[in-house]
């Protein structure tokens, strides 16, 4: 059965989010032992030296250019539609996969689909976001992290991407009826997913606490600093080492790490990850 | 195997710590039923001075040359600057008498046997990392992580260890903190000059952890309960302790507590001085 990591990568006037998947393919390369395949789902155009890494470029499909967001999130429910494998891990491309996470294919296995409901901040405590997460809480809905989830090409899956399809085509009347607390107002993947797990009743694939898919996620607020800076890059040190080791505030990030901040992805580091790349 | 529990007392100007120690002795051997031994660098005096001491050995160490001088409050309206000598707790590797040792500082009363069971296990490292403070409403951030940036805080005031190879890492790496002290204060953002052994127990675990969340120092049983300097000890009897704890807003003004069989860390020492001597610790 063929497995493999999707990424998604939709430029915007500011961020290049092309070299973010890059960055993440590289990381994939030296971290995994195993399953080392990648593919990327884009329409933007990839250079020929990023295009090694990946094992397939695919077109997004059903492709609108009249339809514009903020964030171009409408496209990520096409992810099922455009893997060319049978077992999925879906990734945020602002983030490095720093450690082999075999055991997170085997217990997905299990599944058919399964969404990070966990994350830590880089002091690597467990964190319960109140601060970006108050609509899923006043409107009492589970908390998935699309930023992160597992997936099988089969009837199950189908079925809650084509939920997902609908909320993400029709997110003001499905924020209206399933978050009106708290609304917000822009499409959000994390809270699409949380109206359509609402919708299909697939809680199970967002509330099991022994999932180990978590990941170190970066967002100021969650940090527990006071007062919150803008950013964490200006505020602690952090380092990617040789070995491929990433250090944030003296703490060794594990496996998964969104660090959010697009200029993150420095020269210097992208230097560093091709480095470990090319070494593994 | 051998097991027992070691004290270091080194005097200053005003704070006997080889009485609190003798206090704090009897009570380990009560609860817990093993021979105690004193490290100190005052042997001939405690000898002559305290003739029917409990320990079952005193170990001499070097004066230590290294002043140190810290606030010690009395109260929330009285406070002494004094020498403070805390250099030499790595040494307790090479200087304990037992396989395995449980580390007490003087001024942490036994009430009750629940460090049995972690004398029991087989844990090469067992420390505190989670407190409570008696007065329950003071931000106790500090004692939670080393600052808001950095790593988790462990309380080197009561930890147990297995001599082995480990071990001894552990320890060189303390001592190699403390002699790096201002390098390692500076990567760990740590705004006090003072060196702290609970600040070098914290770095020396966050590494021996691979300066991730690791599991090298297990946690000890219960939770380690304190009152700072700014409150009193009034007086104890058997396993009850009485406390004025510092009242918020109004300094100088206290609020009455109990603690039944509880162990505590009665960081107003002057206070728990005041006590042995026969009265009331206020």
């Amino acid at each position: 059965m063929s497995k493999g990591f999707l990424l998604f990568a939709q430029n915007t006037d500011s961020v290049n989010y092309v070299t973010q998947a890059y960055a993440l393919a590289l990381s994939i390369k030296f971290s995994q032992h195993e399953i080392k395949n990648v593919s990327l789902v884009t329409n933007d155009k990839v250079p020929k030296k990023y295009q090694k890494v990946f094992d397939q470029i695919i077109p997004i499909p059903w492709f609108d250019e009249t339809t514009d967001t903020a964030l171009k999130g409408e496209h990520r429910w096409k992810l099922y539609h455009a893997t060319p494998y049978e077992e999925t891990i879906v990734l945020d491309s602002d983030m490095l996969l720093l450690e082999d996470i075999t055991s997170w294919w085997d217990y997905c296995g299990n599944s058919d689909l399964k969404f990070c409901n966990q994350i830590t901040n880089y002091k690597l405590d467990i964190v319960n976001d109140t601060y970006h997460r108050k609509t899923f809480i006043a409107n009492q809905l589970t908390n998935p992290y699309y930023a992160l989830h597992y997936f099988k090409k089969n009837r199950p899956a189908y079925e809650f991407y084509k939920v997902l399809e609908f909320v993400c085509n029709n997110w003001e009347w499905a924020y209206g009826r399933f978050a009106p607390d708290e609304y917000q107002n822009w499409l959000s993947m994390d809270l699409a997913t949380a109206i359509a797990i609402e919708i299909s009743g697939m809680y199970e694939i967002s509330t099991d606490t022994c999932s180990p898919l978590r990941f170190t996620h970066m967002k100021t607020p969650i940090q527990g600093w006071t007062p919150i800076p803008v950013s964490w890059q200006d505020t602690i040190p952090y380092v990617l080492n040789s070995t491929g080791k990433l250090v944030v505030g003296n703490i060794k990030q594990n496996e998964l790490f969104h660090y959010v901040e697009k200029n993150f992805i420095s020269k210097r580091i992208l230097s560093r990850l091709q480095e470990l790349a090319d070494g593994s | 195997m051998t097991t027992g529990s070691i004290i270091f007392a080194q005097n200053n100007s005003t704070v006997d710590y080889v009485k609190l120690a003798i206090f704090s002795a009897i009570k380990i051997k009560q609860h817990l039923d093993i021979p105690v031994s004193l490290i100190t660098d005052i042997k001939s005096w405690v000898e002559d001075t305290y003739p029917d001491h409990p320990f079952d050995k005193i170990i001499e160490i070097p004066n230590d040359t290294t002043i140190q001088k810290k606030h010690f409050h009395d109260g929330t309206l009285s406070s002494h600057k004094l020498e403070w000598k805390n250099q030499l707790r790595s040494s307790v590797y090479d200087l304990t008498p037992y396989d395995r040792t449980l580390v007490v500082d003087s001024d942490y009363l036994l009430n009750s046997d629940i460090l049995k069971s972690a004398l029991d296990n087989e844990y090469d490292f067992q420390i505190y990392r989670n407190s409570f403070d008696l007065a329950g409403r003071r931000n106790n951030s500090e004692f939670v992580r080393i600052n808001q940036y950095s790593i988790p805080f462990y309380w080197a005031t009561v930890f147990i260890f297995n001599k082995n190879t480990i071990t001894e890492n552990f320890f060189t790496l303390v001592a190699y903190i403390k002699a790096n002290w201002l390098y390692f204060r500076n990567l760990y953002s740590i705004e006090s000059s003072i060196f702290r052994n609970d600040f070098a127990f914290s770095i020396a675990i966050h590494i021996m952890n691979e300066k991730t969340a690791g599991n090298f120092a297990v946690e000890l049983p219960g939770i380690m309960t304190y009152i700072t300097d700014r409150d009193f000890l009034v007086t104890i009897k058997d396993t009850s302790i009485q406390f004025l704890l510092e009242k918020k807003d109004h300094p100088g003004e206290y609020i009455a507590s109990k603690t039944q069989g509880l162990d505590v860390h009665v960081m107003n020492k002057l206070s728990l001085g005041r006590f042995i001597d026969g009265g009331s610790g206020v």
